[in-house]
């Protein structure tokens, strides 16, 4: 995410400066190391050197800057700003670069594109058969260049490329909202990464890879409607589009005003949180938006000097009356 | 900037009719402006804007140049725009050109008024040191670091305020040389003459998409206007200078609305511009 500035008053600078101190002094858990800084570890033991660390004179020396973890005889350092490194059952968004031959290739915010294969789309009548060359010369109908996509990590392959899967039916292609980028460090691996939030009518999809989509709430992007109704729709419109499952070009179903404040909130609470470089959780925005709502803060003061202060300030405080009870 | 998909834009056309921008912004709402004065010691004037993650930087060389034939008592100015490929990948070698060209002319038009001189935003007879003989150059660069959209506003903004930063030396002419001979001046190290820059105007673009304008648009935005019109409008509220930018044509009516809704804001964005100027002034002092 690019760098966002704020006109701040000489006072809201203080402020943030003491907040972001008392954070960094709550900072217990994983201590921030930078190139060439030693690491402690009990040298009796036989530890391993993980990614990130190298030995030097005898001693542990990180080479990235970034986090130390520790795990059993392991001592690894994470970097802050690394490309975001897939896993197996990640559920990532990406944006599609290109449609190939049986495939589409996908930028999710690797070192390489990925690739989703025809084969795991589910296709458009629902039935489970194999793919014939109509199917090919369909595929723009399902997905075309520059269309937003939610799929989930299959694995790699021998040759090194990484292959997608969007076989149910929460996966598919994404609208009627926006795609924000955070740096992939922040967002981290839980059981849910699919949010609907149903008092404001707005789907999160939190991406492992860092794009994060926020938009009114769909079902299951109208994959596996009814053939009959679809194109009974159709045929009211005037443009005649072949495939049942391309959305409805001409289709003004904008989206209502009230969803539209809540997902330019949740957007902008991602975003200021992205900006102070917390991890973005989903209690962590929700707590947000409701500050915002508490300090009757408007959705363009959101992005202001003022609430990014404020922000920084209440999670120090929470953070350092939690460690004050642990203690 | 990566390409957007069809429901993307879908929404953004749809927030911009209903008044709701993707970052909660109205129409006609400004982002937030930050603006440092002084970041290049070496020049005569400078000044880094950021609006959003829109961000240029604008420094002001004067250097002594013979006046042109046709106007003795008048100093010269010349702007010139470069976009740095950290800004996009494109503009690296001749890529940016093009924008720089485009940005450079309209800044000209915008502040210098016409080839006589006339409507100029900076008094260039302040500039003359000795008539016909010796003047003073004042050569504007601008500097584009990160573009998020609307990069002729912010660097209206960023000329503006390295203009109010400038110091033009003290010249004293040697008095008694005849009218052939170069005359012979001293150049003061210390003491320096700001230069007037309560005339200059700035600049608001007007970016339509559908059947709205919005101010200050980000590039996502941008990628989905019609056509766009850059104003620059001086305190007074006198239109200065007038262009227009985009493929689609424009009703006359439309133009002229446009015009009166860019006076009505260009009052409240100088008031901000010169209240930021001013504090970035005093920080710049005070360090």
């Amino acid at each position: 995410m690019r760098d966002v500035n704020f006109a701040m008053t000489q006072t809201q600078k203080v402020r943030l400066k003491r907040a972001l101190q008392c954070l960094r002094d709550c900072s217990v858990a994983s201590s921030p190391v930078i190139v060439a800084d030693t690491i402690p570890v009990n040298l009796e033991d036989n530890i391993l050197k993980g990614h990130g660390t190298a030995e030097l004179e005898g001693e542990v020396v990180a080479t990235l800057c970034g986090a130390v973890e520790r795990v059993n005889k392991l001592v690894l350092v994470r970097p802050f700003r690394a490309r975001y490194k897939p896993e197996i059952g990640d559920i990532v968004v990406g944006r599609v670069i290109e449609v190939a031959p049986k495939r589409w290739r996908l930028d999710i915010n690797f070192i390489q594109d990925a690739i989703l294969m025809l084969s795991s789309m589910n296709l458009p009548d629902g039935i489970q058969r194999r793919r014939t060359a109509v199917d090919e010369l369909n595929m723009r109908s399902i997905f075309e260049e520059n269309d937003v996509i939610c799929a989930e990590v299959r694995g790699s392959q021998n040759d090194g490329s990484l292959h997608l899967q969007a076989r149910s039916q929460k996966y598919g292609k994404l609208e009627k909202g926006q795609l924000l980028s955070v740096s992939p460090y922040l967002v981290k691996r839980r059981k849910q990464h699919f949010h609907y939030l149903e008092q404001y009518g707005v789907d999160l999809i939190l991406g492992c890879n860092g794009y994060i989509w926020v938009g009114a709430h769909s079902d299951g992007g109208g994959k596996n409607e009814d053939f009959e109704d679809l194109s009974a729709k159709l045929e009211d419109k005037m443009e005649v589009e072949v495939s049942p499952l391309a959305p409805h070009k001409e289709e003004a179903s904008s989206v209502p005003l009230g969803t539209r404040e809540n997902v330019c909130r949740l957007a902008n609470a991602i975003r200021i949180l992205s900006l102070l470089g917390f991890n973005i959780s989903m209690e962590l925005i929700l707590d947000t938006v409701v500050a915002s709502v508490t300090w009757n803060t408007t959705v363009r003061d959101m992005l202001g000097g003022e609430f990014y202060t404020r922000i920084a300030e209440r999670e120090a405080e929470r953070r350092s009356s939690k460690r004050a009870t642990q203690v | 900037m990566m390409g957007l998909s069809l429901g993307e834009k879908n929404y953004i056309k749809g927030g911009i009719a209903d008044d709701l921008r993707c970052d909660g912004r109205r129409r006609l709402d400004y982002r937030s402006i930050a603006i440092d004065t002084g970041v290049i010691p070496q020049a005569n004037g400078s000044a880094r804007v950021r609006m959003g993650s829109t961000d240029v930087i604008a420094s002001v060389k004067a250097e002594l140049g013979k006046p042109s034939s046709y106007r003795h008592d008048c100093g010269k100015v010349s702007i010139f725009v470069d976009c740095s490929p950290t800004a996009a990948p494109m503009f690296e070698g001749r890529g940016g050109d093009e924008l720089s060209t485009e940005l450079s002319v309209a800044l000209e038009r915008c502040l210098l008024g016409g080839k006589s001189g006339s409507g100029a935003g900076i008094d260039l007879s302040s500039l003359k040191i000795v008539e016909g003989k010796m003047c003073w150059d004042l050569y504007i660069d601008g500097l584009v670091i990160s573009s998020d959209g609307n990069l002729l506003d912010a660097l209206g903004i960023a000329i503006k305020a390295a203009l109010s930063n400038t110091g033009i030396p003290k010249v004293e002419a040697m008095p008694g040389t005849s009218a052939e001979e170069e005359p012979e001046i001293d150049i003061s190290d210390d003491e320096f003459t700001r230069l007037d820059s309560s005339k200059v105007p700035i600049i608001v673009t007007l970016t339509k998409v559908g059947r709205h304008y919005v101010v200050d648009a980000t590039i996502e935005e941008e990628s989905q206007m019609s056509s766009a019109v850059s104003m620059s409008v001086n305190r007074q509220g006198d239109v200065c200078g007038l262009t227009k930018r985009g493929g689609a044509g424009l009703d006359p009516s439309i133009i002229i609305d446009m015009v009166s809704v860019a006076k009505h804001l260009s009052q409240q964005l100088i008031a901000t511009v010169d209240s930021e100027i001013y504090a970035a002034e005093a920080r710049e002092s005070s360090a």
